[in-house]
């Protein structure tokens, strides 16, 4: 009775719950444009998921599978029958690539041919992780595409889920549901670490012992995606940045209902992987051009955001591309051989920055 | 339009909610929680007590009134200038003992009395206002001390001399008119009073000893800094209160003759009850005659009818001492919360439903092209923020900037520039006149004109004020754009009235008719107010038949046509109802039609909020400014139409890059010259086919 007072007088004045906060970008998030800085950028439309597979850069983007070589230039691998939703390394040079028509396949290794379905009506798988001949995969949200995640946020969704398949067999059950798009795994010693987009944390879940999650972080300054590991770490792409105007938006039904009904998808007011190609789209006031330039500071709905996580899962320091940078929408970061690949879906780009850069300046530049 | 939109405008047409926020900056308005108390207490009372109205009952509330009024405005004086006075209870006491001594026992002519008893007070005052301006004491324990001393000379004074005053009785017929008689009717002592008031109001509203008062109140050191003798001020405060409390002494010693030991006990608190509950802050800087007079009447009425209704006197202190209580508490919130409430309040959105946007893609006249691809920089990186251009029949580029100077662009070539006239403010639309000066609209200080002489010259800066408009709108705050009829009369927008110039995305947000045409006749020197409630009016433009112009409203995305002479005089029509984006100046095209910058297109995210005032309300309260959705202004396009609002056609620069904003064109020698508020260059394009010796000065002047 109290807690629904307090929350219809917070609604009210815009208090507690109803506040539309969000964190500064400070500490590990001190503004810095390494990944526009980032020495090889190539380009790549609708490049989306990392894989390291025996020793090469694997990258998903639309419907193909390429090989990312050393000299920048890209190589096709496998393209699919539907659109690659998320990739991941499996046994020994393989991947397994979830598609937009809910099917995961493998391609290549010991398990090369085989194809798994984990639940019925998964078709929004946002990622893979292998460990000890399991397959981890995060289905976004039960009735949105990967695609329509903007749409999920809008309504305010928690209807994804993690699930665990045996690879050799075939059997899989769910560990977590009711997430709101689980959008990044990874496998440590303790159980599977999570990013929960719409709810701007990352948690754990016990494999051994499925139950609550346990939150490791909450309140990032943008919406985790996938997480890798590192050497020391992790990493965690933030596909989009956090903002006031979203913030504010998420808590008025009325116009969000409106919004989605009335006004084309594009124009909505949501964060993108990448803003500001049309003038249709909404415009925040800092973001209006003062002689031409559009300060770096304005709030934008797109950005790149990618954090550097210790083993604790704590952020330590973080690669960014600003609101005017060209480097926004980073859905995937991987490291391997001494280099960070990052890949930017907003801005069709992978870049590829030494991970000394990345690793000692990163945050503080 | 659905139901529910139906209701929504129907709801923000009929409750204004932006007058709220317009009372709350009134200063009166810290009157009206005073004022509401003492009509509560007057109903209370009148209710509870039989005959509370009658004649007799107001005539003895009224002479009591007269002498408690002096009083508190005597406190009032040094409230305001943010001290206090504890002893001007004791100083009554000192005036009326005093007087009847004088009087009855010395046998001194009144008009002596009198003179003497007040310099008797104003003595005791400046004792406080020694202590208090020069010594620096604090007003709270030194006026408490003079209280205590003043209260025991009276004491001393009245073992003296009590049983001869209550001896003797003055024969003088003036004496006992002070105290009894009737001035058409009312007291004497009430007109004393409230003439009294009214000169304390004049004098604290209207001079500058009052506004130095206040300004020692509200600040010590910053009056302190700039000049005011804050020692002497706030003596001489001192000195008035003192005086003020021996007058009510003498007054109060001629109606009823008596020297009691009781008299003027416990008067302090009262008073300063009543100049709390009026409204005046007891921290200083803010306060008034009236304040203080509606405080006087309703503690005066509140102790009066408690001792009539039988209230023991004990209850009736408790009380007072509540009442004094709950105003301090009422005063230092509202203080403190006034401006942040008002803050909350002031911005009220409307229900503003915009037409559909025609498209800018296939076959719309909107559709988008590159034609301002090739868009030259004159003065790139040099000039800030030119909002409008205008060329003379030199081919000089006159442009204002952000630092309200009005650059000049010398032909043939523009690279060399000199500031033209420095005219502050933010300089916006241009014109030339017949003579050849430039009248410009300066953003923040009204409608002026540069000669060719370089000689800056106000035209106006202030217009009529509207009978009902709740904040004073006759001063011009953002005037936007101007034309010239072909008799001269001036016709300029200012595009708001409820904002400053750099509060512009705030009317945005607001979307009401907040702004209007204005018209200057240098015939007469006048000015007035042509046509009101328009969405942030903007561009204006003169028409060929010289009877009407055409201006737009920004941000109700459309052109109308407005008639100040012939048939139609006085009629609007609307031009384009439905623009894709928000259009700001309209000039001459050299083929008769009318060039218009769009300064940026509509997003149907802000065309849905417009239609949810709701929304755009709490959007305002809850999140910062720069993070507020806001007009695209980051690209914009130019148009050129004709007077039936036929879209001839349209200049876009796709990728932004070239020209990032349009506020203004102007065509002149077949070139199109571009300038945008928030720009670092002027844009010069190329005219295919636009008669290349046509000029803007020439289309106004040159025919006539």
């Amino acid at each position: 009775m109290i807690g629904a007072l307090t929350r219809i007088f917070d609604n009210l004045l815009g208090r507690g719950e109803a506040a539309v906060t969000v964190p500064p970008l400070d500490g590990a998030f001190r503004p810095n444009r390494l990944l526009d800085e980032a020495p090889s950028r190539v380009a790549l439309d609708r490049a989306d998921g990392l894989a390291v597979v025996a020793g090469e850069i694997v990258v998903s983007a639309g419907d193909t599978v390429y090989k990312l070589a050393a000299d920048g230039s890209l190589l096709v691998r496998r393209s699919f029958p539907a659109p690659v939703t998320a990739i991941a390394a499996v046994g020994d040079g393989g991947i397994a690539v979830a598609l937009a028509s809910g099917e995961i396949l493998v391609d290549g290794g010991a398990f090369d041919g085989r194809s798994y379905k984990a639940g019925e009506g998964l078709r929004c798988v946002t990622a893979l992780a292998v460990s000890d001949g399991h397959l981890f995969l995060a289905n976004g949200s039960a009735t949105n595409d990967p695609a329509d995640w903007p749409r999920d946020l809008l309504e305010r969704n928690a209807s994804g889920s993690i699930w665990r398949v045996d690879l050799a067999g075939g059997a899989s059950n769910r560990l977590a549901a009711g997430l709101a798009w689980p959008a990044g795994l990874v496998v440590d010693a303790e159980g599977v670490v999570f990013s929960e987009a719409w709810k701007h944390q990352l948690a754990r879940i016990d494999t051994a012992r499925p139950g609550r999650p346990k939150v490791l972080q909450h309140d990032l300054p943008g919406y985790p995606g996938r997480i890798s590991p590192a050497f020391d770490g992790y990493w965690l792409a933030l596909f989009a940045p956090r903002s006031q105007l979203v913030e504010f938006v998420l808590r008025e039904p009325g116009y969000r209902k409106r919004m989605m009904a009335e006004v084309a998808p594009p124009y909505w007011v949501s964060p993108k992987l990448k803003a500001g190609r049309s003038f249709y789209e909404s415009l925040q006031g800092g973001g209006v051009k003062h002689l031409g330039m559009l300060k770096p500071w304005a709030p934008a709905m797109s950005a790149g955001l990618v954090a550097k996580l210790d083993l604790g899962f704590h952020p330590r320091s973080s690669l960014q591309s600003r609101a005017d940078g060209r480097t926004h929408g980073v859905t995937a970061v991987v490291e391997h051989g001494g280099q960070v690949f990052a890949a930017a879906r907003g801005d069709g780009v992978v870049v590829t920055l030494p991970f000394a850069t990345a690793g000692e300046k990163g945050g503080r530049a | 339009m659905t139901l529910s939109d139906r209701i929504v405008r129907w709801r923000y047409r009929y409750v204004p909610d932006h007058l709220l926020g317009e009372i709350l900056t009134k200063r009166w308005v810290d009157n009206a929680i005073p004022l509401l108390i003492l009509l509560a207490v007057v109903a209370v009372f009148g209710s509870l007590i039989p005959g509370f109205f009658s004649a007799i009952s107001i005539s003895n509330l009224l002479r009591q009134w007269g002498e408690f009024g002096l009083i508190v405005l005597a406190l009032t004086v040094v409230v305001v200038a943010g001290g206090i006075d504890l002893s001007v209870g004791s100083i009554f006491a000192l005036g009326n003992i005093v007087a009847l001594a004088l009087l009855n026992v010395a046998g001194w002519p009144v008009a002596a009395v009198i003179v003497a008893t007040l310099a008797c007070g104003a003595a005791v005052g400046l004792v406080n206002g020694l202590l208090v301006g020069y010594l620096r004491l604090r007003a709270f324990l030194t006026t408490l001390v003079t209280l205590i001393i003043v209260r025991a000379i009276v004491d001393m004074l009245l073992l003296k001399y009590s049983v001869a005053i209550a001896a003797a009785f003055p024969d003088t017929e003036i004496w006992y008119y002070f105290g009894e008689g009737f001035v058409f009717g009312v007291p004497f002592s009430v007109v004393v009073t409230i003439a009294l008031a009214i000169a304390m109001h004049l004098v604290l509203s209207r001079t500058r000893a009052g506004w130095h008062v206040l300004a020692v109140g509200g600040s010590r050191r910053s009056s302190h800094n700039v000049g005011i003798p804050v020692r002497r001020v706030i003596c001489a405060t001192y000195v008035v209160s003192g005086t003020l409390a021996a007058l009510a002494g003498v007054l109060f010693a001629s109606r009823l003759g008596a020297a009691g030991a009781d008299i003027g006990i416990g008067l302090e608190i009262a008073a300063l009850t009543a100049a709390v509950l009026g409204g005046n802050s007891l921290g200083g800087g803010r306060g008034s005659a009236a304040k203080a007079v509606i405080g006087s009447v309703t503690v005066m009425i509140m102790v009066n009818s408690l001792v009539r209704l039988g209230v023991t006197s004990g209850a009736n202190s408790l009380l007072l001492g509540m009442v004094l209580l709950a105003a301090v508490m009422i005063d230092v919130r509202w203080l403190k919360n006034r401006q942040k409430f008002l803050s909350k309040v002031y911005v009220s959105p409307t229900f503003a439903d915009l037409p559909p946007a025609p498209g800018t893609d296939g076959s719309s006249p909107y559709a988008l092209n590159d034609r301002l691809e090739p868009v030259g920089a004159i003065g790139l990186d040099r000039i800030d923020g030119p909002e409008d251009v205008i060329l003379d029949e030199n081919d000089n580029i006159y442009v204002g900037n952000r630092t309200g100077d009005i650059v000049r662009f010398l032909a043939p070539d523009y690279e060399k520039q000199e500031v033209f006239a420095h005219v502050g403010g933010r300089p916006l639309g241009m014109a030339f006149a017949r003579d050849g000066a430039l009248l410009v609209c300066i953003g923040g200080m009204g409608l002026y004109r540069v000669g060719r002489d370089r000689e800056i010259s106000k035209l106006t800066d202030e217009t009529n004020r509207s009978w009902f408009s709740v904040i004073d709108d006759s001063r011009l705050r953002l005037a936007d754009d101007l034309d010239i009829a072909p008799d001269g009369r001036v016709f300029f927008s200012e595009a708001t009235i409820r904002y400053e110039m750099h509060e512009w995305p705030v009317d945005c947000l607001e979307s009401r008719g907040n702004g209007r045409i204005i018209c200057y006749d240098p015939n007469t020197g006048s000015t007035h107010t042509v046509l009101k409630n328009l969405v942030f009016p903007n561009g204006i433009c003169m028409t060929h038949d010289g009877q009407s112009f055409l201006f737009a409203e920004t941000w109700a995305c459309r052109i109308s046509r407005y008639w100040f002479d012939g048939p139609k005089k006085g009629t609007v029509e609307p031009v384009i109802s439905d623009l894709p984006g928000y259009p700001d100046n309209i000039n001459r095209a050299s083929d008769g039609s009318y060039w218009l910058a769009l300064v940026g297109i509509r997003t149907p995210s802000l065309d849905l909020a417009l239609k949810m005032p709701g929304f755009r309300r709490r959007m305002a309260r809850r999140v910062a400014p720069d993070e507020w959705l806001y007009p695209n202004i980051n690209t914009g396009c130019v148009l050129r139409f004709d007077e039936s609002g036929l879209i001839i056609e349209t200049l876009w620069d796709k990728s932004g890059d070239n020209h990032p904003m349009i506020t203004s064109m102007r065509e002149h020698r077949g070139h199109l010259y571009i300038g945008g508020i928030l720009n670092n260059r002027v844009g010069r394009l190329k005219l295919e086919g636009a008669d290349p010796d046509w000029t803007g000065p020439a289309s106004y002047w040159s025919k006539a």
